[in-house]
C-alpha cells in the first residue's frame, strides 16, 4: 500500500485515537498512580507480633519506668509505665526519643582507636591490650595514682566497679561531674551534721517556694516532678518561682519571682527576717533542735529588712513579705533550690539560706517536707584486694583535693580537677577513664577543660556516642546504650523515696558495645594478679545479682524496689549559725565595663549535660531559640533599647570568657539587665539534627570557686553586647 | 523560506529574523522547562512555599491567565450568542490567546500539584463539594471547547487548506461554532466562578470568606464577572503589542472601541458589585468573625491598604472611567493606559485573592506569614510567558488571525 | 438486649486539654511523632515547614515585665465538625480528591496518603495550620528506620498529613472489642498517644456524645449549639468561625480563654456575659 500525506494523516489521527481508548494508557496512568503509592524509598515497616517491655529510662536521674511497644522483636514506641513509682505513665520527650539514641547513626560502633587525627575500629581484645599496656606502665611507674575516672555520678554498681577498678589498681582519683546534690549534700551535713540527701515531700507539700529550681524544666525527677505540679490545682498547692526569667515553671507557678540572679539568697534571707520579725516561724522546733538561732535571727533581721532585701533582690518589699507570709501560712511549706536542673553545684550561702526556709518552717522529716535521705549503698561489695602499688597510690591525695584539709567535707570536685591538671607543667593525670560524662561540653569554661583533657596523655571514653569527650579521646570502648544493658539505677533525684529501678536490655546490642560493667571486669582480668581477684565475677550480670544481695530478688522480679522511707520521723538537730552566715556571695565575673548579665538557662525540650538532644527534641524547640544555626539569647526590651537592638538582629557577645554571635530575642519575660541563653546547643560533631546549632553557653561562662565547698557556684557571666 | 506556509497576501518579517525570535523566547522555555524538571523530580522544596503558603506564585499565575484569557469566552459570547459580528475581526485573537492561556494554566497546575501523576484523581475521586474539583473539569472542558475553536483557524493555513478533507471539515466547524461557543461560555462561567469560589469558600479564612446565593459566594459571581470585564482588555493589550511590534494596523478602530467600550461598562458594573462586596465584606463579615477590616491591612508594607487602592481605583475605576467615555477610549494613550491598568487590576485581585489570603494569621497568638517566590517558581511562570510568545507568533506567522490585515496594510 | 450503656452508634471523639494544667512540656509533641512515623530534617527551625501534628503554642498576656504571663497551648488537629456539625470541616469541604474525609461514626477527620495528590487546599482553608505538606521525601537516617511503627504507614513525599486522633488506636480498639464479642469500646481503650504521654495529665480523651466520658463532663457539650461547651471556664478555638472544634481548652484565666478567638473592642465583655447565660 503506498502511504501517500493523506493516509498519513489519518493513520496518525487514528493512532492518536487509538492510543488514548486503548487500555494500555488508562494502565500505565493507573500504574503509575500506584508507584507513587508504593515509592521504594518510602519505607513500609514490618508488621509482626507486639509485645511489651518493660525498663527503666536512665537518660537522665529521673529514672521513669518505661515500657517499649515491640513489634516482632522490634522496639518501636516508648511509654511511660502506668504504675511505676515516680513517673506513673508519664515520660518526658527525652525518654520518649529514646529509640533515636539506640538507632542514632552517630553511635560508636565498635572499639576505636585514635591514629593520628583518624579513627581505626579494632577488636575488643586489642581494645582492652592497650588499656593494660597503659596501665601497667602506670603501676610499674609506682604513679597509680595518675590514672584518674569521670563519671557523672557515683551511684549505681556501673560506677562503682568503677570505682572499685581505680582502687585495685592504686588510684583515689574518682570524679564526679558536680551537681546540686553536692551542695546539698554539704547543707545536711553542715546544718544536721547528717550524711544524707533532702528528699522534699513535694507531693504533699502545700506551698513550694522554689529558688529558680526548675521543676517543669528537669530538677529532680523530671516527670515526677511534672506531675507533682500538675496536681497542685486540685491540691491547693501554691507555688512560688524566684527566677530572673519567666521559665516553663515561673509560667505555670501561681507567682513568678524574678530576682536579680546571684541575689536568691539575700531573698530567703529577706524571707527568713520577715518570718522571724513577725515570729511567723515554728518557735517549738526552733527552740527544740536548734543552736545558734539568736545569732542568725539578730543577723537576717538587721541586714535583710523588706526595705535592704528589695533594694538587694529587685523584689518589691511588700511582695517578699506577703510570700513569708503565704510560706509562713501554709502547713507544709518546703523551699528548694538548685537553678534548672540542677545540673551545677550551685551557692552553699543560697542553698544554706533557702534551707533556713525549711528549718524555720520546722518542716524537716514530716510528710509535705524536706526528709533527710541517709546515704546508704545498697550494694554490698567484697573488700578489694589491694597489692603494694595500689595501697600506696589509692594513699596519694586526691587531685581535687576533696576530702583534704582545704575542702573536708566533699566527695569530690571536677572543676577542682581540671584546674589542678591545667594549673602545672606537667600533667598529675596521665590516664582518664570518661564515663556517662561530657565535661568536655558540659563544664563552664570548655576551653580551658578540654585543654586539660589535652594534656591527658591518654583518655579513654566509655560513652555511646561521639560526644564532645569521646572526641578527645585516644580510645573508645563503646557501652551499650540504656535500652541494651541491664543495670541498677539507684534513684537519686531529691524524692524522699528510695527507688532503685533495673534497668534490663529490650534489644539485643545494636552494635558492637558491651555493657560496660563487663568492660571493667574484662578489664580487671586482662590485667591479672590482684586487680583481676578483685573482680571475682563472670560478667556483670553475676556481680549485680551478687552484689544486690537480697534486694536481687524482688529487684529482677518487679524491675524496681521501694525501699522503706528510711529516714527516721525524727526531728533532727539544726544549726542556724551555718553557711548561710559565713559563707561567699557569689558575684558574677566580670567588671563594670560588662553591662549585662548572662545567665545559661535549662529548657524542657533541650537535654543538656552529658545528653545531646535527640532530632526529635531538637524539632521541638522555638525559633525564638535556635533558628537555622543560630542560638539566641533572651533579653528585655527595655534591655534592647539601651542597646539599640530589635527582634530578631545579630549582636555580638562577649564575656570574660569568650565571644559569640547570637541572635537577638525580645521579651517581656526577663528581668531588664540580664540576657538568656539556652543550655544543651552548640554541640560539635557529627550529628547533623543537632551538632553545629546555636552555641554552647558554657563556652561564654567560667567557674567561679564557692570557697566554703570548694565547688563551682557560678550562676551566669557579666557580658557585653552590641549590634553585629 | 516558509512563505508557502504564509497567508495570502499578507506580509511577514524574513525567516531568520523570526527565528531569532522565536530563539530568544525558546531560551527561557528552556530555562522554565528545567525547573520544571526539578520540581518534579525533586519534589516542591524547589519552591518556596511552606505550610502557611499552600498556594502561593503558582496558583496566582493560574487565576490571572484565566482571568485574562478571559475574553476567549466573553469575546465568543458577544459574537455567537449576542450577535455583535463585528468583533469576528478580533475573535481568532481572543482564542488564540484563550488557548494559551489555559494550556498554561493546566501546565502549571501540573507542576504546582505535589503527586503529579495522581493528578486525575481529581477526576476519578472527585467530590463535588469541592471548588477545585469544579475547576478541574470545568478548565479541561473549556480547554477542550478552546481547542476546538482553535482548530479551525489552523485549518485555514494556506497547505492545510488545500486538503479538501481538512478545507471541508473547517468550513462545517465554522458553521458550528455558535455551539461551541455557546458551551464554552457557559463552562467558562463556571470555572472562573468556581476559581473564585476556591477562596471565598474558606470559611475559616476571614481575609477570603464572603457569603453567598446557595453554594456559590460572591467571589463566584465576581471572578466571572471580572474575567468577562477585564479579560478583553487583556486581548485589546495583546492586539496593541501586536501593532506596535509588527508595525500594522491589525483590527479596525471600530473594532477596538467596540469592545473596550463593552468592557468599561463592564468593568464599571462589577466594579459596583466589588465594592458593595468589599463593604459588606469589611463591615459585615469580618466583623462577625471578629475581624476589622484594617487587621488585614496594616501589619506590613506589602499588604498595606495601597493594595485595594490599586486595585479597586488605579485598576479598577480609572480604566473604566476611561474605557466608558468615548473622547477617552479614543485617545490612544489613553486607551492603551486603561487597558493596561484593568489587566494589571485584575491580576492584583487575583493575587489578593491568593496570596494574602494566607499572610494575616487567623487564630490570635499566631503571626504574620510572608512569602516570596522561588528561582524555579519564577521560571516556571515565566515559561507560559514564553510559550505564549512562540505560539502566538507561529500563529500570526503562518495563520490568518486578523481577517482584517489584508484590508488594512494594501500591498 | 438493652443497651445499659450511653455508648450512642455515633461516637463523637474529642479532646479536652486542660491550660492551667500544661507545662509546654513538649511530651506530647514528641509521643504524637513517634506514635505516628512523623519525620524529621536537619533543620527543623522553619516552623512554616516543620511536620509536627501536635504543636504547642507560647502565648503570652502581652502585658510588660514583671506582669507578664505565659500559657502554652497544645493544638492537634480539631477534627472540625464544620458548620452545624454536620461534617463539612473546611479542610473535608474544600478537598477535590476526597482524600481527607469525616468519619460520622467517630466524628474523625481522616487523611489518606495514597489518595492524596497534593493540591494543598485543604491547608489553605484550614485556620488552625494543624496540615503539613511533605515538602522533601522522609529520611530517616542510619538505622532508624527500624524504629517505625507498622501501624501508621510513613507517608510519601507531596502529600498532606495532620493528627489522626491516633485512629489506628481507635481500628485496634474496634477489633478487640469485635474478637472479645463486646459491644462498648470503654474509655479507657481508646486513648490517643499524647493523652497518654503528657505527664501533667492535661489532656483527656474520649467521646463527646458519651455522658459518662470525662470529656463530656469536663466541658458539657451543648448538642443545640453543634458542642458549643456550657462550662463557662471551657472555649474552642476560633469558635466563631463555625468550624466547631472536637478539641476544647479549659482555663481559669480570663485572658487565656479571651485569646482563643478574635473579638472586637468591647465585644469580649458582651461575649463573657452570653457564655455565661448559657450556663446550667
Ligand atoms: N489474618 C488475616 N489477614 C488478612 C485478611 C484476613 O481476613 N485475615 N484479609 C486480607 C485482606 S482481604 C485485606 S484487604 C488486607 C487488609 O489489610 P490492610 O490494608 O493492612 O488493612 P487494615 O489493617 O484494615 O488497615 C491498614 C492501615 O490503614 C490505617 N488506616 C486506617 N484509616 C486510615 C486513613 O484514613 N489514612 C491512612 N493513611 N491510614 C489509615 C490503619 O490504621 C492500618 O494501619 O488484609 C489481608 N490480610
Ligand atoms: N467488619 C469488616 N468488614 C469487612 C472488612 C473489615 O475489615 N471489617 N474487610 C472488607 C474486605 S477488605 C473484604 S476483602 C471482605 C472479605 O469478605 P469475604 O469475601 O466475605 O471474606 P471471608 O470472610 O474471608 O469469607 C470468604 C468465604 O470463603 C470461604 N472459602 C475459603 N476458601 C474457599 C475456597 O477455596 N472456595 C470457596 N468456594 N470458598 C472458600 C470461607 O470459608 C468464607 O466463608 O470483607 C470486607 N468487610
Ligand atoms: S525524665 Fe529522665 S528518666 Fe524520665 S523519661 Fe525523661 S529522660 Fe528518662
Ligand atoms: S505533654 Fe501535656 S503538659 Fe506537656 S506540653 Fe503537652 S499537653 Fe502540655
Ligand atoms: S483543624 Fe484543620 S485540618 Fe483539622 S479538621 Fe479542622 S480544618 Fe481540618
Ligand atoms: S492536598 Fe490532598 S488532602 Fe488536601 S485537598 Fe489536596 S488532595 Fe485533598
Ligand atoms: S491524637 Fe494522636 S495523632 Fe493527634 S496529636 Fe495526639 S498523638 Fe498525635
Amino acid at each position: 500500500m503506498k502511504i501517500d500525506r493523506r493516509s498519513f494523516l489519518g493513520l496518525g489521527l487514528g493512532a492518536v485515537a487509538g492510543v488514548t481508548v486503548s487500555p494500555v494508557t488508562w494502565k500505565l496512568t493507573d500504574d503509575s498512580s500506584i508507584w507513587t503509592q508504593n515509592w521504594p524509598w518510602t519505607p513500609v515497616p514490618k508488621d509482626g507480633k507486639v509485645t511489651f517491655d518493660k525498663t527503666v529510662c536512665s537518660l537522665c536521674d529521673g529514672n521513669c519506668g518505661i515500657s517499649v511497644r515491640k513489634i516482632a522483636g522490634r522496639p518501636v514506641k516508648i511509654e511511660g509505665t502506668e504504675d511505676y513509682p515516680v513517673n506513673q505513665g508519664g515520660v518526658c520527650l527525652h525518654g520518649l526519643s529514646a529509640l533515636q539514641y539506640l538507632y542514632d547513626p552517630t553511635r560508636i560502633t565498635g572499639p576505636m582507636a585514635k591514629k593520628g587525627d583518624t579513627w581505626q575500629e579494632i577488636s575488643w581484645d586489642e581494645a582492652l591490650k592497650q588499656v593494660c599496656e597503659n596501665l601497667n606502665k602506670l603501676r610499674q611507674d609506682k604513679e597509680p595514682e595518675k590514672l584518674a575516672c569521670m563519671s557523672k555520678t557515683d551511684k549505681g554498681t556501673i560506677p562503682g566497679l568503677f570505682k572499685r577498678f581505680l582502687m585495685a589498681c592504686g588510684s583515689n582519683n574518682f570524679v564526679t561531674m558536680e551537681s546540686m546534690k553536692d551542695t546539698w549534700k554539704l547543707v545536711i551535713s553542715r546544718m544536721h551534721n547528717m550524711n544524707g540527701v533532702p528528699g522534699f515531700d513535694l507531693e504533699n507539700a502545700d506551698c513550694i517556694l522554689s529558688f529558680g529550681s526548675g521543676l517543669i524544666e528537669g530538677w529532680g525527677a523530671p516527670v515526677h516532678n511534672f506531675k507533682v505540679n500538675a496536681s497542685r490545682k486540685e491540691r491547693g498547692a501554691l507555688l512560688f518561682q524566684v527566677e530572673p526569667r519567666l521559665s516553663n515553671t515561673a509560667a505555670s507557678a501561681d507567682q513568678w519571682i524574678p530576682a536579680r540572679p546571684g541575689t536568691e539568697a539575700d531573698l530567703a534571707l529577706g524571707i527568713c527576717s520577715v518570718m522571724i520579725t513577725g515570729n511567723l516561724y515554728d518557735s517549738l522546733f526552733v527552740a527544740g533542735l536548734g543552736s545558734g538561732f539568736e545569732q542568725f535571727a539578730k543577723y537576717v533581721t538587721t541586714k535583710y529588712s523588706p526595705a535592704r532585701t528589695a533594694e538587694i533582690t529587685g523584689v518589691k518589699a511588700e511582695k517578699i513579705e506577703a510570700i513569708a507570709k503565704a510560706f509562713a501560712r501554709s502547713k507544709t511549706g518546703v523551699a528548694i533550690a538548685g537553678r534548672g536542673r540542677g545540673e551545677n553545684a550551685g551557692s552553699l550561702r543560697e542553698f544554706s539560706a533557702v534551707h533556713a526556709l525549711n528549718c524555720l518552717k520546722g518542716n524537716i522529716n514530716k510528710k509535705g517536707g524536706v526528709w533527710i535521705v541517709l546515704e546508704e549503698d545498697f550494694a554490698g561489695w567484697p573488700a578489694v584486694d589491694m597489692d603494694d602499688t595500689a595501697s600506696r597510690g589509692f594513699a596519694v591525695r586526691r587531685l581535687d583535693q576533696a576530702g583534704s584539709s582545704k575542702f573536708p567535707d566533699i566527695k569530690s570536685s571536677a572543676s577542682n580537677f581540671f584546674a589542678q591538671i591545667n594549673a602545672g607543667s606537667t600533667p598529675p593525670v596521665k590516664t582518664l577513664f570518661v564515663y556517662e560524662a561530657n565535661p568536655c561540653y558540659a563544664m563552664k569554661d570548655t576551653k580551658a577543660v578540654r585543654e586539660a583533657v589535652k594534656k591527658i596523655p591518654f583518655v579513654v571514653s566509655f560513652s555511646s556516642f561521639m560526644d564532645e569527650t569521646a572526641q578527645m579521646a585516644d580510645l573508645i570502648l563503646p557501652s551499650h546504650m540504656f535500652l541494651e544493658r541491664m543495670e541498677d539505677l539507684p534513684g537519686s533525684a531529691m524524692m524522699p523515696q528510695k527507688i532503685v529501678g533495673l534497668s534490663k536490655p529490650v534489644i539485643d546490642p545494636v552494635f558492637n558495645t558491651k555493657n560496660p560493667g563487663d568492660t571493667i571486669i574484662m578489664m580487671a582480668k586482662a590485667m591479672g594478679g590482684a586487680i583481676a581477684e578483685s573482680f571475682p565475677w563472670k560478667g556483670y550480670d553475676a556481680c549485680l545479682e551478687s552484689v544486690a544481695g537480697e534486694l536481687w530478688k524482688s529487684l529482677s522480679k518487679k524491675g524496681y524496689v521501694l525501699q522503706k522511707e528510711n529516714s527516721p520521723e525524727i526531728q533532727p538537730f539544726v544549726d542556724f549559725a551555718c553557711s548561710a552566715l559565713t559563707s561567699d556571695r557569689i558575684a558574677a565575673q566580670g567588671d563594670d565595663s560588662f553591662s549585662v548579665t548572662l545567665i545559661p538557662y535549662d529548657h524542657v525540650k533541650i537535654a543538656a549535660g552529658k545528653l545531646q538532644s535527640s532530632p526529635f527534641a531538637v524539632k521541638t524547640v522555638s525559633d525564638k531559640v535556635l533558628k537555622n544555626n543560630d542560638g539566641f539569647i533572651e533579653i528585655n526590651p527595655v534591655t534592647a533599647e539601651k542597646l539599640n537592638l530589635s527582634q530578631g538582629d545579630y549582636a555580638a557577645l562577649s564575656t570574660p570568657k569568650g565571644k559569640a554571635k547570637v541572635k537577638v530575642h525580645l521579651s517581656e519575660g526577663i528581668m531588664p539587665g540580664v540576657a538568656a541563653m539556652a543550655a544543651g546547643l552548640g554541640h560539635t560533631g557529627e550529628n547533623r539534627y543537632v551538632a553545629g546549632k546555636g552555641i554552647n553557653v558554657n563556652e561564654l561562662l567560667g567557674p567561679v570557686k564557692d570557697s566554703g565547698s570548694g565547688l563551682d557556684a557560678a550562676f551566669g557571666i557579666k557580658a557585653k553586647i552590641s549590634r553585629a | 523560506m516558509d512563505s508557502a506556509l504564509i497567508p495570502k497576501g499578507a506580509n511577514r518579517c524574513s525567516f531568520p529574523t523570526f527565528a531569532v525570535g522565536i530563539a530568544v523566547a525558546a531560551v527561557f522555555v528552556l530555562w522554565g522547562v528545567y525547573a520544571m524538571g526539578l520540581c518534579w523530580l525533586k519534589g516542591l522544596n524547589q519552591t518556596n512555599m511552606n505550610d502557611y503558603y499552600g498556594f502561593a506564585l503558582w496558583i496566582w499565575a493560574d487565576l490571572a491567565v484565566i482571568a485574562i484569557g478571559g475574553g476567549a469566552f466573553f469575546t465568543g459570547l458577544l459574537k455567537y450568542v449576542f450577535g455583535i459580528d463585528e468583533l469576528k475581526n478580533i475573535i481568532n485573537l481572543a482564542v488564540v490567546i484563550g488557548f494559551i492561556c489555559y494550556s498554561s494554566a493546566l501546565l502549571i497546575l501540573a507542576i504546582d500539584i505535589g503527586q503529579p501523576l495522581r493528578g486525575w484523581f481529581i477526576f476519578w475521586h472527585a467530590n463535588v463539594h469541592s471548588m477545585l474539583t469544579e475547576v478541574a473539569f470545568c478548565l479541561s472542558l473549556y480547554f477542550s471547547v478552546l481547542t476546538i475553536e482553535f482548530l479551525p483557524l489552523i485549518l485555514e493555513n494556506r497547505k492545510i487548506d488545500k486538503i479538501p478533507f481538512f478545507h471541508n471539515l473547517s468550513h462545517n466547524m465554522h458553521g458550528i461554532m455558535a455551539v461551541f461557543a455557546a458551551t464554552g461560555a457557559f463552562l467558562s462561567c463556571f470555572h472562573q466562578g468556581s476559581l473564585g469560589g476556591v477562596a471565598g469558600v474558606l470559611y475559616a479564612r476571614p481575609f477570603a470568606f464572603r457569603e453567598g446565593l446557595l453554594v456559590w459566594p460572591w467571589t463566584f459571581f465576581l471572578f466571572t464577572w471580572s474575567a468577562a470585564a477585564y479579560g478583553p482588555c487583556f486581548t485589546l493589550t495583546i492586539l496593541k503589542i501586536f501593532e506596535k511590534v509588527t508595525k500594522k494596523k491589525l483590527v479596525k478602530d471600530s473594532v477596538v472601541y467596540t469592545l473596550a467600550k463593552i468592557s468599561g461598562w463592564m468593568i464599571t458594573t462589577y466594579l459596583i458589585a466589588k465594592i458593595i462586596d468589599t463593604f459588606y465584606w469589611a463591615f459585615v463579615t469580618a466583623p462577625a468573625a471578629g475581624f476589622k477590616m484594617m487587621d488585614f491591612y496594616s501589619n506590613n508594607g506589602f499588604y498595606g491598604i495601597w493594595i485595594l487602592i490599586a486595585e479597586l481605583v488605579i485598576g479598577g475605576i480609572v480604566p473604566a472611567a476611561i474605557l466608558i467615555k468615548k473622547d477617552w477610549r479614543e485617545k490612544p494613550k489613553l486607551l492603551v493606559t486603561a487597558i493596561v491598568l484593568a489587566t494589571l487590576g485584575v491580576c492584583i485581585n487575583r493575587w489578593v485573592m491568593v496570596l494574602q489570603v494566607m499572610a494575616p494569621p487567623v487564630m490570635p497568638f499566631d503571626t504574620w506569614a510572608l512569602y516570596y517566590p522561588s528561582w524555579q517558581e519564577v521560571a516556571t511562570s515565566v515559561l507560559p510567558v514564553a510559550y505564549a510568545v512562540i505560539l502566538i507568533s507561529l500563529a500570526y506567522r503562518y495563520l490568518p488571525v486578523f481577517p482584517q490585515e489584508k484590508e488594512l496594510n494594501p500591498e | 438486649m438493652k443497651q445499659e450503656h450511653n455508648d450512642k452508634k455515633a461516637h463523637k471523639y474529642g479532646m479536652v486539654i486542660d491550660l492551667d494544667k500544661c507545662t509546654g512540656c513538649g511530651s506530647c509533641m514528641v509521643a504524637c511523632m513517634s506514635e505516628n512515623n512523623v519525620p524529621f530534617k536537619e533543620n527543623e527551625t522553619d516552623k512554616k515547614d516543620s511536620i509536627t501534628w501536635m504543636r504547642v503554642y507560647k502565648l503570652t498576656n502581652g502585658k510588660p515585665f514583671p506582669d507578664t504571663e505565659v500559657c502554652y497551648l497544645p493544638r492537634p488537629c480539631m477534627h472540625c465538625g464544620g458548620k452545624g456539625d454536620h461534617g463539612h470541616s473546611p479542610c473535608v469541604s474544600v478537598c477535590p480528591a476526597v482524600a481527607t474525609d469525616y468519619d460520622h461514626s467517630t466524628g474523625i477527620v481522616s487523611q489518606i496518603y495514597t489518595r492524596c495528590f497534593g493540591c494543598r487546599y485543604c491547608m489553605a482553608a484550614c485556620p488552625y495550620h494543624a496540615r503539613y505538606f511533605n515538602w522533601w521525601d522522609p529520611k530517616w537516617p542510619g538505622e532508624m528506620e527500624k524504629y517505625l511503627s507498622p501501624d501508621v504507614s510513613p507517608r510519601m513525599r507531596g502529600v498532606v498529613e495532620k493528627c489522626s486522633f491516633c485512629i489506628h488506636r481507635y481500628q485496634a480498639a474496634r477489633d478487640r472489642v469485635y474478637y472479645e464479642g463486646r459491644e462498648v469500646i470503654e474509655e479507657n481503650e481508646y486513648q490517643t498517644a499524647c493523652t497518654q504521654a503528657c505527664p501533667a495529665g492535661a489532656i483527656t480523651f474520649g467521646d463527646l456524645n458519651n455522658p459518662d466520658h470525662k470529656v463530656h463532663q469536663l466541658v458539657k457539650p451543648d448538642p443545640h449549639k453543634a458542642g458549643k461547651p456550657r462550662e463557662p471556664k471551657a472555649f474552642r478555638l476560633l469558635e466563631r468561625l463555625g468550624t466547631n472544634p472536637k478539641v476544647y481548652y479549659l482555663s481559669e484565666r480570663e485572658w487565656v480563654r479571651k485569646a482563643g478567638d478574635n473579638y472586637l473592642e468591647g465585644e469580649w465583655k458582651k461575649a463573657g456575659k452570653n457564655h455565661n447565660d448559657g450556663h446550667e
